[in-house]
């Protein structure tokens, strides 16, 4: 998973909260790399296409990652055959892995606070 | 807007749109076009073809106003950024040029000053002499170090400057104690011990002091 970054549980928080495209982009590259088509393609079909990143926003997002630390290019292909050798593919470095899981953690700590205050119900957290 | 991405043809032989796509990356910074250019150009192509096979000219209408509003939200915000590198970077080889001719300054006056006693023989500026011969042969090799260290490392600047003039000074100041009596009868130890202290004193202390300078005009800008 790219650097073994160690760093305090303070120092990733000051991260947070991410803005939506950010999280939607880390949530995309958590599994596995992708490059930028495959990232709009993967949050499109997560959120039932909702939500729809421009390139502006996810080349902008993906700039701003980089140079944070919390991605990284990685010049292994999926699927060398099949792919075209121009695009350039992404993962999440373990800092980046740390960073979405923290605002994971906020975000539920949020739906918690709704659900207690009754605006969910527990069928529609749990869907 | 979800397609494969097998079988693509090249950027060249593009569809008109993404060619008219192209135009509006014109308006993002130049290095931000350099870097992502092409990748928006293929992204938006691919788009664009998932779009147009999925057909229907509302689809395609929707597409280009998402774009539009896309380019419209991120262009500002790119230019912002890349405004802020250019001034951090002009601020930053301002404060570089001004240690560098402050470095320069104390190295030429202590250079003249030094040429001047020796040509008029003054006695009284001996002790005086040895520190301006310890200042500016140590200044130059000291700042030179120093300065190629800070720029092709990460290493902390008051780090390398302690050690590096601690060396620079520390070095020459016990080979010369050892030998310099054995070479020259005349050859004053303390005095030329007492020049390279105060020699690592002031240029330590110019790195030292620069630095909490920086530091603060840092905080603020």
């Amino acid at each position: 998973m790219g650097k073994r970054t160690t760093r305090p549980k303070a120092q990733v928080e000051e991260f947070l909260p991410l803005t939506p495209a950010m999280f939607h982009i880390l949530l995309a590259l958590a599994d596995r790399e992708r490059h930028g088509y495959h990232i709009m393609q993967e949050v499109e079909e997560r959120t039932e296409g909702k939500v729809r990143l421009g390139p502006g926003t996810l080349y902008g997002s993906i700039k701003r990652m980089l140079a944070a630390g919390w991605i990284e290019e990685t010049e292994e292909r999926p699927d060398a055959d099949l792919d075209d050798e121009r695009r350039r593919y992404y993962r999440l470095t373990n800092f980046g892995y740390r960073i979405a899981s923290a605002e994971a953690e906020r975000l539920e700590r949020l739906v918690k606070s709704a659900r207690v205050k009754k605006l969910l119900s527990k069928t529609q957290v749990s869907r | 807007m979800i397609a494969s991405d097998s079988g693509q043809p090249p950027l060249t032989t593009s569809p008109l749109a993404t060619q008219v796509y192209c135009l509006l990356l014109r308006g993002y910074p130049s290095a931000f076009r350099a870097e992502y250019g092409t990748q928006m150009a293929q992204v938006f192509r691919d788009c664009y073809l998932a779009e147009k096979r999925q057909g229907g000219l509302q689809r395609l209408t929707l597409f280009w106003f998402r774009t539009l509003l896309d380019f419209i939200r991120t262009l500002p915000l790119e230019h912002l950024e890349s405004l802020g590198k250019e001034n951090s970077t002009m601020k930053n080889l301002g404060r570089d040029a001004v240690a560098f001719l402050g470095c320069t300054g104390i190295i030429l006056a202590a250079f003249l000053l030094l040429s001047y006693g020796r040509k008029h023989e003054a006695s009284s500026i001996l002790v005086f002499g040895y520190v301006l011969d310890a200042l500016v042969v140590t200044g130059v090799i000291g700042n030179l170090i120093v300065f190629l260290l800070v720029k092709t490392t990460r290493l902390d600047a008051v780090r390398v400057a302690l050690w590096t003039f601690l060396i620079v000074n520390g070095l020459p100041a016990i080979v010369l104690a050892l030998i310099g009596s054995r070479i020259d009868p005349q050859f004053r130890t303390t005095a030329t011990l007492v020049g390279y202290a105060a020699s690592f004193l002031i240029w330590f202390g110019i790195h030292w002091a620069w630095s909490q300078t920086k530091a603060r005009m840092q905080t603020a800008s």
